[in-house]
């Protein structure tokens, strides 16, 4: 939480208050591996930042195969934007690959810190533009670029992550089938 | 709710009727399963002849199948391990059977989360058959270089068994006929045997382990290929006096013959019949997500043409697992 508070002190001025006021809003938890933060079609009015441990936030398409949109490590935020936003039953299923630490917020207590606090705006909106910029290039890597580049992208984006994930996680997050991931790493370890 | 029943025993088209029957109740232990995929074993068409009626006595009419995918939406009081939405999959327990219809209530013990990567109709397929295999080949004590010989290898319970055994670093021989032994082979297999062509007898020697699902001389057979101490495993050959004491057949003797094979080689003769088991489906869940195993499909057909989906599982004929597709 500190790591979090000095972070957004780097970016923005605090006040004493404001800091006070982000520290009620928040709440430091526990989840162990394989539990689920959000499940499929349930209400969602909470937005996580991981801490410690490795999530995955996953669609299941109308034939019951999983589409992993995206992984969160350390320090990233993970929620399901779509069904806050439009206050609809969740789209996504958030759940633990491993043992995880999350920092905790109430959407609603976010937006009320952003009427009391008018200066926090500034951090929100990079976070925000962050998102915006990761979900851009993904979109577009998956657009331009062929399946083993993605996958070497993936691996800088997500350093060690194979080791929390299975194959077919990586594999529905590149939107190839596992044999293809198989083959592409195969072809890396022979270069 | 729309259900497929069996009204009478006999032929398959004369024996099944699409109904309305009222919702199932659950009970605490129990989910109930808004049914997205349901698939068609061999004991279906047994039921339905009426040739199992001594050994499973169901009252008449009765939703038919065991094997089923789909989606949590109730759940008893005493269950914690699932939750309204998860997807599953289920070889639903006998005095639950009724998985041809567009909901079924499963003791949550018979259940677990379907593989995520892998469709409701593929995810449909596996259970019995996978449960079978696993449970036999576990049974056995399979383990790493042991010499496997698996009858029947383009079967349902046979594909999976080969996978299984593989999985487990085993030495596979499979049998099959000509036109499967490709695919076969793409199963893992290390030698598969043409039936047609060529005597498994003669080139299987000192295997640890025969999975015997076909009966009758393969049964006596095995125990011309295993090893001396070895395992013959079979789900179609006779009774086993342990097995049929739990079917009420305290006085049954193992056949003289085979009694005598048994001794011949030290071997251990054991009659698998599979039981639901959601900690054996969570295990062949992992093995499914990790393409250790994966499941091989015939043909899926729509709910409306279910007696025609059972009608071709009744030729025997199919490559792999026969499903419906409810919603």
């Amino acid at each position: 939480m500190e790591e979090l508070i000095n972070k957004i002190k780097s970016r923005i001025h605090l006040s004493a208050k404001a800091e006070a006021y982000f520290y009620s809003i928040s709440k430091e938890i526990f989840f162990s591996k394989d539990s689920s933060l959000i499940r499929q079609g349930q209400t969602v009015n909470k937005i996580y930042l991981v801490t410690d441990g490795c999530l995955r936030s996953y669609c299941t398409d109308i034939n019951g195969r999983e589409h992993t949109l995206q992984f969160a490590i350390k320090n990233w935020w993970i929620s399901d934007y779509i069904a806050i936003h439009n206050n609809e039953g969740a789209t996504l299923t958030i759940e633990c690959l491993t043992d995880s630490t999350i920092i905790e917020f109430n959407a609603k207590d976010l937006e009320e810190m952003l009427t009391l606090f008018p200066e926090y705006e500034a951090f929100q909106r990079y976070i925000l533009e962050r998102h915006v910029v990761s979900l851009q290039k993904r979109i577009l890597n998956q657009l331009q670029l062929s399946a083993s580049e993605r996958y070497d992208l993936f691996l800088e984006q997500y350093p060690d992550i194979e080791k929390h994930t299975r194959n077919y996680h990586i594999a529905s997050y590149l939107g190839i089938t596992q044999e293809s991931l198989s083959r592409i790493r195969i072809e890396k370890v022979k270069k | 709710m729309k259900a497929l029943q069996l009204v009478q025993y006999g032929e398959i088209k004369d024996s099944l009727a699409f109904k309305e029957v009222s919702k199932p109740n659950i009970q605490a232990n129990d989910v109930l399963v808004e049914v997205k995929a349901a698939a068609i074993n061999p004991i279906d068409t047994a039921i339905i002849k009426g040739n199992l009626q001594s050994i499973i006595p169901i009252p008449l009419p009765s939703t038919l199948s065991y094997d089923v995918s789909g989606i949590v939406i109730e759940k008893g009081d005493q269950v914690n391990e699932f939750e309204i939405g998860d997807l599953v999959y289920s070889r639903v327990p006998q005095e639950q059977m009724g998985a041809l219809a567009e909901f079924v209530t499963v003791n949550s013990m018979s259940v677990a989360k379907k593989p995520g990567n892998i469709t409701f109709e593929e995810a449909a397929g596996l259970p019995l058959a996978g449960l079978t295999a696993l449970q036999s080949l576990e049974y056995a004590g399979i383990k790493e270089n042991d010499k496997v010989l698996i009858h029947a290898g383009s079967g349902g319970v046979g594909s999976i068994a080969i996978q299984y055994a593989k999985s487990k670093g085993a030495y596979v021989y499979t049998t099959t006929s000509t036109d499967n032994v490709n695919w076969v082979k793409e199963l893992g297999a290390d030698r598969v045997i043409d039936y047609k062509t060529e005597d498994y007898k003669t080139i299987v020697k000192d295997a640890d382990i025969v999975l015997d699902t076909l009966g009758k001389n393969y049964t006596l057979e095995a125990f011309e290929v295993i090893k001396q101490g070895g395992k013959v495993i079979s789900i179609a050959g006779p009774l086993d006096e342990e097995s049929a004491k739990m079917f009420g057949m305290a006085d049954y003797k193992l056949p003289e013959e085979l009694t005598q094979l048994c001794n011949a080689k030290e071997a251990k003769y054991k009659y698998i019949f599979m039981h639901p088991n959601g900690a054996h489906l969570s295990e062949i869940k992992t093995l499914v997500e990790d393409e250790k195993i994966k499941p091989i499909i015939d043909k899926v057909y729509p709910f409306a043409d279910s007696i025609s989906a059972l009608t071709h599982l009744a030729t025997g004929r199919a490559k792999g697992k026969i499903v419906i597709k409810l919603s």
